[in-house]
């Protein structure tokens, strides 16, 4: 950020755009800097337009070769159609289906990426309407979008802020800050320079920001996509996006199924051109055989039952977590109290389900009572149905904690602060890091007023003269002085927020009844009290959240926390949750419990490491990448958010897949750059949103871990559905080869192809998604992206060369068999190619001396389609069955666990018979449908032994060649 | 840098001489694969073999399974030239009708008179010759009734060497395809063959036909009939000499140079007509053009 405006005097500043703190800048001078600057409003990036998105996804690798195949059978059709001698509409179908399948999964792709790219529309929303300017001293309401730097305006409670701007005047103003950084706190806006960081400090207030409270006049810095949220936009949208592991696996597999086929299509053109076909023969083999082979139903079953983003999530390797909100309950809680020289912990749980501490001391209740009067936080009224935790409450985070804690303890504190009326109270501010209020007593007869104070532990030490034990007021002597520090070491150390208590009864001579007590003066005393205890707040860890570190641990996942809190908080947590595991040290633990030089202590002897922004500033990114490599156990603290791309990019330079997960508009280059982007659903804003690839709704991390089983799963299951899609492409893909080698007729035609591969199969391929684990997925490392791809060698040769081999011979078994029972024997079949298609030749023999004409050998032909569809569908059942495990035994997994699947191939079996009666051309067998069974039962034991031998003898040769 | 390595790779994929692998794997590796396809192969291929034999056994030597598809027979015009179903020549142009004279000639060279009475059987007219097989011993081979050319009478080719073509009057030969165990015509009331103008569509429901052209057609054997005793048809293994029964069609005087359309259609009661999708199941059409210069 190379924004000094801040730190500038406002002389410097009128100086450098030209303006007046008191009058603004003069109407002329406005028009030409909006002439010079253009409108005060975020630029969509220049995207690509519509239709050439929607053009790509025709034009992908698949896709390209079935326009060629569509193509081609226009040709083959019109050529057909010229000759006059037109037989059959079959190829212009072909033509039209196979346009249909790329553009059904052409508009399906585009919808995806449709989701994925309206990134700056949210911003668009986040542009102000209206905003009030002074110029040539006067006050206007103008169009935000027509305001320029320099420009004075003003902003109150209620507005958004209209561009970056340079606080000028300011009471009480009060900034939400959660669309830029996600931090849901207010902060305050005032003249003064806090900070040399623009995003930290107080006197400049962002564009898309709004005031919560309170009125501030400012200048204007910069307007549009010069203004941060602007360069968060064009940086979003500059970082290229990411694809997610899953969608890079799928363009992999593609490709190659796309190079092979034409690889296939190629070399049978070249060889049926040199048997002496013509060319638009070899044309129209070349396009049979790419719709042969292309699983065109496959693209559509992904699309439709995979992709969704929790698929992305199976390969995670490490996941970048947010603390607040993620890790943590996002709510100040109490968790542990300092009274009785003891440190008692409270219960920190959602749900209250923990132990509580013992309450019978008459310190406690001392030490409830100033916890429970000096406190301003209220409980939103009609509330009483909600639990405690849960209500809301006006106030800030501490004193909501004390209120809640104090209403879970004591009862109700509303009626408790009534009983004790308050005469004064001096609210907390930064000098006196104090909070004190005088109340009556509850006792109408005592009329001593009653003094309570709490606020930062030394201050209020500072301030005691005596101390509470057990009921006893003692004299606070250098040994409780001691103590004192050592819980106040002690809970600090946990990473809690330490508040201090004390109170005093006002003597009743020199404090009478309506004695008039100044705030401003102080005319009463503030030292010498007694002091009640401390107590410490915390954002406790989500109850879930150490079982799902450890499950990442197991998993193999390696989990860092980024947050913008205190180093020392970040870690204590991180420690709570085991991101720091027990027995883990830092280099500063070692340095301290060695009790030598941070700078002597060996480096790989730290298994954890916290590094907090600043350092982070310092480091080269070889110095990060050193970093992350040596500590297996990482803590980022006070980062910005723009330092979370960063640890991204180091992270992927380690080769690993990251998952990060942010909620303000400015993780958004972040959650684009992660491999898997994980956006907030409660607290992200719509950037982040938008940005992400996948909503987290309920911003607990272990629903990301949740998620990475599920993935882990659906990887599973997607190779499964993959080779099952596969196999039945070597028996599409055969029958070509024969006929175009051996010049029998032809036995499977590229409709039918197209119905099993868009009708019949479709479903069993689906129902594989809904299978079970085989095994505990959680306890394996997550696969290597460059190494354990979707669509390995092992399962593509499986697939090919064994199963789909097998299928094939059922097909020609069958053909074969219809072919003889009519009366065409195998023998008499090969090289009847010719004659069979001659359409003028009507009385060809077959084996048995009868005659034929073109049309009954062309039913003929049809019928042999059938039947070979028929084959495929019984082999496709056995592989449906084999493919629900890949090491287990199907006996093991169970056959009708998975109902869908069952239902699958029932459904499969109604739409294989009705094409039979339909299509069929009539005359189909009842009997066809038995005759692939063997070859069905073949593939089934034979990947029954398959599976056998692989479990049997992990890492022999079998297991290495064919488990996929 | 980026290429370099890619290309590197490659290469090593190909052949890594440290490791000494051949596209990412060893010989012996190479060779144990190449083994395992082999032995799967086989008895894939074995499986296969089985399979047929066991469905070459459940075959009949002589009838097929199913028929079917073979209910309405084909019927096929002769001569056919050039693999189109058109008849055109000019009278006057000899060159362009000789080709049909001459495949005529070849086509009713096997029903010469002499070579019917070597090879085949003289049936009794006018009932089916059925050769049953007594049980399971097979009444093999079967005789084949004969069918002189002379039966043709002056689309035999011996009276008329021309076939009638020179003189405008060409003879149609037609012929029923072979189907075994096909018995036409009920109750012995033979079949025979019919030939008349063929509708053709020339517009939205607009038929024409040429009936006006066709002119006097007379059949041979008379009636266009075909008698029952060439069937039933037992398979070219059974009945090796088989004689197909011949129906000739003259036209007499059909009109000169103009295209006539014929369609020509067996008539048995138990035929049925065939579908609309198979123009030559139990019909066949043809066009005729005899272009003459006076």
């Amino acid at each position: 950020m190379d924004i000094d405006d801040h730190e500038i005097t406002i002389e410097e500043l009128e100086m450098r755009y030209t303006t007046s703190v008191d009058k603004g800048l003069t109407s002329s001078f406005a028009r030409e800097i909006l002439e010079r600057d253009g409108l005060n409003e975020l630029k969509p990036p220049k995207g690509t337009p519509e239709y050439v998105k929607f053009a790509r996804q025709l034009a992908g690798g698949l896709q390209c070769l079935m326009w060629v195949a569509a193509v081609i059978c226009f040709i083959a059709f019109g050529i057909e159609l010229g000759r006059g001698n037109l037989t059959s509409f079959d190829d212009l179908y072909l033509a039209i289906v196979l346009i249909a399948v790329v553009v059904v999964t052409g508009c399906f792709g585009y919808y995806q990426e449709f989701k994925s790219t309206n990134i700056i529309a949210s911003f668009k929303n986040l542009v102000p309407q209206q905003a009030l300017v002074i110029r040539d001293g006067q006050k206007n309401q103008i169009n935000a979008n027509e305001l320029v730097v320099g420009d004075l305006v003003e902003i109150k409670g209620g507005d958004r802020v209209p561009a970056d701007i340079r606080i000028i005047t300011s009471q009480g103003c009060k900034v939400d800050n959660s669309s830029l950084t996600g931090e849901s706190e207010p902060q305050t806006r005032s003249p003064e320079c806090t900070h040399e960081n623009p995003l930290e400090t107080r006197n400049i207030a962002f564009f898309s920001t709004t005031c919560l409270e309170g009125v501030a006049t400012g200048v204007i810095i910069n307007t549009g996509d010069r203004t941060i949220i602007g360069r968060i936009a064009s940086l979003a949208s500059g970082v290229g996006n990411e694809k997610t592991p899953i969608a890079i696996e799928i363009e992999h597999f593609v490709d190659i199924i796309a190079g092979l086929a034409i690889f296939f299509g190629f070399t049978f053109f070249v060889v049926a051109m040199f048997i002496g076909y013509a060319f638009l023969e070899a044309m129209i083999f070349f396009m049979a055989i790419v719709v042969a082979y292309v699983p065109e139903g496959l693209l559509a079953t992904v699309t439709v039952s995979f992709t969704s983003t929790i698929t992305s999530v199976c390969s995670t390797s490490v996941i970048c977590s947010d603390k607040t909100g993620t890790l943590t309950q996002n709510r100040m809680t109490v968790a542990h109290l300092w009274f009785d020289n003891h440190i008692h912990a409270a219960d920190t749980t959602e749900d209250q389900s923990g132990q509580s501490f013992d309450q019978s001391s008459e310190t406690w209740r001392s030490l409830a009572r100033v916890a429970a009067l000096c406190n301003r936080a209220i409980f939103k009224p009609d509330q009483e149905g909600i639990p405690i935790p849960k209500r809301i409450v006006v106030g800030d985070a501490s004193e909501t904690a004390l209120l809640k804690f104090t209403e879970l303890t004591v009862g109700n504190t509303m009626d408790y602060r009534n009983r004790f009326k308050k005469i004064v109270e001096v609210p907390f501010n930064s000098t006196n890091k104090f909070q004190l209020s005088i109340h009556e007593l509850e006792d109408p007869l005592d009329l001593r007023y009653l003094l309570v104070m709490k606020g930062a532990p030394e201050r209020i030490l500072e301030r005691c003269s005596t101390i509470l034990v057990k009921g006893q007021e003692l004299p606070l002597d250098e040994q409780w002085s001691e103590s004192f520090q050592t819980a106040y070491m002690d809970l600090g150390g946990l990473g809690e927020r330490v508040l201090g208590f004390c109170h005093l009864y006002l003597n009743e001579k020199e404090f009478p009844r309506g004695y008039h007590f100044e705030t401003d003066d102080m005319n009463f005393p503030t030292s010498g009290l007694c002091f009640a205890g401390l107590i410490s707040m915390i954002d406790p860890p989500r109850a879930t959240v150490p079982d799902a570190v450890m499950k990442c641990r197991t998993a193999g996942i390696r989990v860092i926390m980024v947050t913008g809190d205190h180093p020392i908080t970040a870690k204590a947590i991180a420690a709570n949750v085991g991101i720091i595991s027990e027995g883990s040290e830092t280099v500063e633990d070692i340095a301290q419990r060695k009790r030598i030089p941070v700078e002597q202590v060996n480096k790989s002897e730290a298994r954890a490491c916290v590094i907090s922004g600043g350092q982070l500033k310092d480091m080269s990114s070889d110095e990060l990448d050193e970093a992350l490599r040596n500590h297996p156990e990482m803590v980022f603290a006070r980062t910005s958010p723009q330092q979370k791309l960063i640890i991204v990019e180091s992270c992927q330079r380690l080769g690993s897949i990251v998952a990060v997960t942010g909620d303000g508009v400015n993780d958004s280059p972040a959650l684009k750059k992660a491999d898997i982007g994980v956006a907030m659903g409660i607290a992200g804003s719509d950037a982040a949103k938008n940005a992400a690839d996948m909503i987290l709704l309920d911003d607990n991390f272990a629903s990301i871990v949740t998620g990475v089983e599920q993935g882990r799963l659906i990887f599973d299951n997607l190779k499964k559905s993959i080779a099952y899609t596969l196999t039945k492409n070597i028996p599409e893909l055969t029958p070509y080869l024969v006929y175009i080698t051996v010049s029998v007729p032809l036995p499977l035609g590229c409709i039918t192809i197209l119905f099993i591969e868009l009708a019949t199969d479709i479903f069993p391929s689906v129902s594989l998604a809904y299978e079970k684990a085989e095994s505990d997925i959680m306890h394996l490392k997550p696969r290597n992206p460059r190494r354990d791809r979707l669509v390995n060698e092992a399962l593509a040769v499986y697939s090919y060369f064994q199963i789909g081999a097998i299928q094939s011979f059922a097909g020609f078994t069958d053909y074969f068999t219809a072919m003889a029972q009519e009366g065409w024997f195998p023998l008499l079949c090969v090289g009847l190619r010719g004659q069979w298609e001659d359409v003028k030749l009507q009385d060809l023999q077959d084996s048995y001396g009868q005659e034929w004409t073109y049309s009954q050998r062309l039913y003929q032909e049809y019928t042999c389609y059938t039947v070979f569809f028929v084959s495929i569908e019984i082999c496709q059942i056995a592989d449906v069955l084999i493919r629900k495990t890949r090491r287990l035994s199907a006996f093991q997994q169970g056959f009708f666990r998975n109902r869908v699947l069952v239902s699958a191939i029932v459904f499969q079996l109604c739409l294989g018979s009705l094409n039979v009666n339909t299509l069929g051309y009539f005359l189909f067998r009842v009997q066809w449908w038995f005759v692939p069974v063997p070859y069905g039962i073949l593939i089934f034991v034979y990947d029954e032994i398959r599976k056998l031998g692989v479990r049997r003898h992990p890492g022999s040769w079998w297991d290495q060649e064919l488990y996929y | 840098m980026a290429k370099d390595g890619e290309k590197s790779d490659w290469k090593e994929f190909l052949w890594n001489p440290r490791t000494r692998e051949f596209l990412g794997r060893t010989a012996s590796s190479w060779g144990l694969i190449f083994l395992f396809y082999l032995i799967f192969y086989t008895c894939l291929a074995g499986m296969f073999a089985l399979t047929m034999y066991v469905m070459l056994q459940t075959l009949d030597e002589h009838t097929p399974t199913w028929q079917d598809r073979l209910s309405t027979p084909g019927l096929v015009i002769r001569p056919r030239a050039d693999d189109t179903f058109e008849i055109v020549y000019t009278i006057e142009d000899t060159e362009s009708w000789d080709l049909y004279a001459q495949a005529l000639d070849k086509f009713l060279q096997p029903y010469n008179d002499s070579l019917q009475a070597q090879k085949n059987h003289e049936c009794a007219p006018d009932k089916y010759f059925i050769q049953e097989d007594s049980g399971e011993v097979k009444n093999n081979p079967k005789r084949s009734c004969q069918f002189n050319r002379t039966v043709l009478q002056n689309c035999s080719g011996i009276d008329d060497r021309y076939y009638g073509y020179r003189e405008g009057q060409p003879c149609i030969i037609i012929k029923l395809n072979r189907v075994i165990g096909l018995l036409p015509g009920k109750d012995n009331q033979a079949p025979y063959v019919t030939c008349a103008a063929k509708k053709y569509r020339v517009g939205k429901d607009q038929w024409k036909d040429d009936a006006d052209k066709i002119g006097e057609l007379i059949y041979f054997p008379p009636n266009g009939t075909i008698n029952p005793m060439y069937f039933p048809y037992y398979g070219k293994k059974a009945q090796v000499n088989y004689s197909q029964p011949l129906v000739a069609v003259k036209f007499l005087n059909i009109t000169h140079n103009e295209d006539v359309n014929i369609e020509c259609k067996i008539n048995a009661e138990n035929i049925p007509v065939g579908g609309e999708r198979d123009k030559f199941a139990g019909r066949v059409s043809f066009k005729l053009r005899i272009n003459s210069k006076n």
